[in-house]
């Protein structure tokens, strides 16, 4: 059981940050490209998958509430211990990509909204200093410091996304599923990558504390986050029609609709950046994740910052400095696409079987080791 | 053996200047020894000399301890160190031929009159200040606490110092498992002395806290009460006026001690007032650095252009601006603290005329660096025991935003609320209600319920009784 535990208030505020902090920068211009003015029906029905699997993943949370097995001790107790850490290997890419792909458009933002001249390095160090920092105080820091910031970040989100209202045109997000259903379906398993934020909880399983209600709030928290994403992309869609594909940092756009009159000044880019709060949050916890995957992996000590894995996933996360998003994107969608599909659609699915089975296992041990203790005494006793 | 306790402590004491020693005839013969300049001449002369020169018949010490018993504090001394503690604290020790001793109780009460403490001024509420006599201190609390659950416990710490130090709590409302552990790490104390409260907090500090310090600090007794009520511990220490409590979050330093005698909706207002000027006076500078360097666009545009054109012949870049301003600022507040009160508002006229007005004429410093650093300055007042370390704050934030803009602001602020959120203050953490979220105790947040609905202790402190009446 970890030290570093946090409740299931602040993981369902945590999961409502992480899913405002991906999919507002170049999500909607991809689907755009792909689906056109549909897209807010692919990220609609990419949810619905999500929810199905973040039912099952939530009950693992509960069958595990006594138990608090972690996952590398729940799939070696089942799985065995080769297959175990090779899905902490599918995880452990999963995390850096994902946090390659959203460092790169983050990065891309600040460049083109704020500062041209930030530089590469100087953009992803200090985002690694402070996910170092957030190892060094533990998961609960980033947890707690999720809920003080939601208010204002939630308050920023929303104040961004309704300030075009006025300008935008429902009617052309008509007719719907013009694109075609089958291409709005095979579009949401396609960008399958940018959706399914719930994976973190599988390397928390065992900081989750649960006490009683464990669906209602982290099922609200989702569906919250659902609604604003798809009005997010509906908006952005309605507002800029066939264009949007062409305009890759969506929120940045939308932005520019918060003041009336440019001389009032640009106060759009602070509320930008209290909004990127909830992306350097999303990117912190995913490097916990991955960090967390190589400790278990590498089963290195886990009291002190291992130099080794925080070196590793920093390089890995200077990636971007020599592939482009596109590329990696596409890299991972014709090659690892089923792979991550197993971690992300599969395992949730299973997960609460798993946890059961390995439960019965660890009781099973744990029984037996006192008979076996008995066992010793009576043949000490008659001296066999 | 026990004749060896009066010629050790004689000996103990033997180049003392201030030692009395004066052998008695009583019936018995006796030793009274005690120290000139911390005895009181009266106390002794009238609980012990004078009781003694009336005994002519007593049969042994304990004899004349029943006796003296009725006109002082008096106890039986067994062992030299205590007998020398007492000594040294201004009892006076009476000795038999056979080394019995007998410790009464003559200090001196070099105490200043109780009066409201400069720190803590209210325009309603209680003035009464805490002073730097342990006993006086703790009668103040108990004036206010007419209960048996009201206990203490007296540790002495400090080789040379013997410091009495006092740990006060409600029986029936303190957990019990917070008490013994503050008791067990003051007792722990190994030094060689204590010179006030503050030295306790360092050992108190668990994790030694980098920034923030996890110890609250009161001078007024009511607010002592208070946090006891609400299940905290209040540290004493003899000498210092400044009361120790226990466990400590955060939301205390936005809290006033006026707070509970106002209107509950002046008071939101005022924590609100105080947590935004807390806030400006941090990024205020930062921010006024980061977008003159990079994101001018943020400014509307009249404002930008009264900026220009007062900054435009200014030889400093805006950071180097912004830093002069401010490390000038907390010069002037440091010299200030030092200086004696009439020169202090020399001081001040100095700083606000001469360095501020006549910088700004010679063209040295832009009237909009000095007006915000002057701003943030005032600001950071608002929360006066952390104003060393939000101005240390302040200076690293302007720093950052010249050098790393928005994209750095955002990423040390994340850095600080992390470092907050991670702390605990006695099983308590450190931003409760607030991270994690305490409902139950937002009552007394920002916003604050009016008492009488205030029904219930903070769940964020470690207490046995969570309900106040009912």
């Amino acid at each position: 059981m970890s030290k570093d535990r946090i409740s299931i208030n602040q993981y369902a505020l945590m999961y409502l940050l992480l899913i405002a902090g991906g999919k507002f920068l170049n999500l909607p211009s991809i689907l755009a490209a792909d689906v056109g003015h549909d897209s807010w029906l692919t990220i609609a029905f990419s949810f619905v998958w999500d929810a199905v699997c973040l039912v099952f993943l939530l009950w693992a949370i509960k069958i595990n509430k006594d138990s608090q097995l972690d996952l590398s001790a729940i799939l070696s107790k089942t799985v065995g211990k080769v297959v175990s850490k090779i899905v902490l290997v599918i995880f452990f890419v999963m995390f850096v990509v994902r946090t390659n792909i959203l460092l790169a458009a983050c990065y891309k933002m600040f460049a083109v909204t704020f500062d041209v001249s930030t530089n590469w390095i100087v953009f992803v160090l200090p985002v690694v200093a402070l996910s170092v920092l957030t190892l060094k105080l533990g998961f609960t820091s980033v947890a707690r410091a999720s809920q003080l910031l939601f208010g204002i970040i939630f308050i920023c989100v929303v104040s961004l996304l309704f300030s075009p209202i006025a300008q935008v045109e429902f009617g052309s997000l008509l007719p719907i599923g013009e694109a075609g259903w089958g291409k709005i379906f095979s579009t949401s398993f396609l960008r399958s990558f940018w959706f399914t934020d719930y994976v973190f909880i599988y390397l928390l399983l065992d900081n989750v504390k649960v006490k009683n209600k464990v669906f209602s709030p982290v099922l609200t928290a989702f569906a919250v986050g659902a609604v604003l994403t798809v009005a997010m992309n509906a908006i952005f869609v309605a507002l800029y029609g066939s264009l949007a594909s062409q305009f890759d940092l969506a929120m940045s756009k939308i932005g520019v609709h918060f003041v009336s009159n440019s001389s009032n000044g640009r106060w759009d880019w602070l509320t930008l950046s209290v909004w990127l709060i909830s992306v350097f949050i999303k990117i912190v916890v995913f490097f916990y994740c991955a960090y967390k995957c190589l400790e278990k992996i590498f089963e290195f000590n886990s009291d002190k910052i291992n130099f080794w894995a925080v070196g590793a996933i920093t390089l890995l996360y200077m990636l971007p400095m020599f592939i482009s998003t596109e590329i990696a994107l596409n890299t991972v969608v014709q090659y690892g696409l089923l792979v991550f599909a197993l971690v992300q659609y599969v395992l949730p699915i299973a997960m609460p079987f798993l946890t059961k089975a390995a439960q019965i296992k660890t009781a099973a041990e744990k029984g037996e080791q006192p008979q076996k203790a008995s066992a010793d005494k009576v043949k000490e006793k008659i001296g066999v | 053996m026990k004749q060896n306790m009066l010629t050790k402590f004689m000996q103990a004491t033997s180049g003392d200047e201030d030692v009395r020693v004066r052998k008695i005839e009583c019936g018995i013969s006796v030793t009274v020894v005690c120290m000139d300049t911390m005895s009181d001449d009266g106390k002794v002369s009238s609980y012990v000399l004078q009781p003694l020169a009336y005994i002519n018949e007593a049969t042994g010490l304990t004899d004349i301890y029943t006796r003296l018993m009725a006109g002082a504090t008096c106890t039986k001394v067994t062992s030299l160190e205590k007998a020398l503690e007492n000594y040294s604290n201004g009892h006076t020790i009476v000795f038999d031929d056979d080394g019995n001793a007998v410790s009464v109780d003559t200090r001196t009460s070099l105490v200043r009159a109780i009066a409201e403490p400069p720190t803590s001024m209210v325009l309603r509420g209680p003035r009464e200040g805490f002073v730097e006599d342990v006993k006086i201190n703790i009668t103040l609390l108990r004036k206010r606490l007419k209960t048996p659950d009201f206990k203490y416990v007296n540790i002495s710490v400090g080789k040379y110092t013997n410091t009495a130090v006092s740990v006060c709590y409600i029986d029936s409302v303190a957990d019990k498992a917070v008490v013994d552990d503050i008791i067990q790490r003051i007792s722990a104390i190994k030094t060689d002395g204590i010179m006030d409260s503050s030295y306790i907090a360092r050992y108190l500090d668990k994790n030694k806290t980098l920034l923030f310090r996890r110890v609250g600090i009161t001078e007024k007794p009511d607010i002592a009460v208070a946090k006891m009520l609400e299940g905290r511990v209040a540290i004493i220490v003899d000498g210092s006026p400044m009361v120790l409590t226990l466990p400590y979050l955060f939301m205390e330093d936005i809290q006033s001690p006026g707070d509970y005698y106002e209107n509950s909706t002046m008071t939101a207002l005022s924590r609100t007032l105080r947590f935004i000027s807390v806030l400006a006076s941090l990024l205020l500078p930062a921010l006024y650095v980061c977008l003159q360097v990079y994101n001018y666009q943020i400014i509307p545009i009249k404002f930008l252009i009264t900026l220009m054109n007062a900054s435009e012949s200014i030889p400093f870049s805006p950071l180097s601006e912004m830093l002069l301003v401010l490390i000038i600022f907390d010069i002037l507040r440091e010299a200030n603290l030092r200086m004696p009160s009439a020169v202090g508002i020399s001081l001040s006229l100095v700083g606000a005329i001469v360095l501020g007005d006549a910088a700004v004429k010679a063209g040295l410093l832009g009237a909009p660096a000095v007006m915000i650093g002057a701003l943030s300055g005032i600001g950071l007042f608002t929360l006066p025991d952390n104003t060393l370390v939000l101005s240390l704050l302040r200076l690293l934030l302007t720093f950052i935003g010249g050098t790393m803009g928005l994209l750095g602001v955002t990423l040390a602020m994340m850095a600080v609320i992390f470092y907050l959120a991670s702390l605990q203050s006695n099983k308590s953490p450190f931003l409760a209600p607030y991270a994690p979220a305490v409902p139950q105790d937002l009552q007394d947040g920002l916003m604050q319920d009016p008492v009488p609905s205030m029904k219930k202790r903070p769940r964020s402190i470690s207490n046995k009784n969570k309900t106040r009446r009912g």
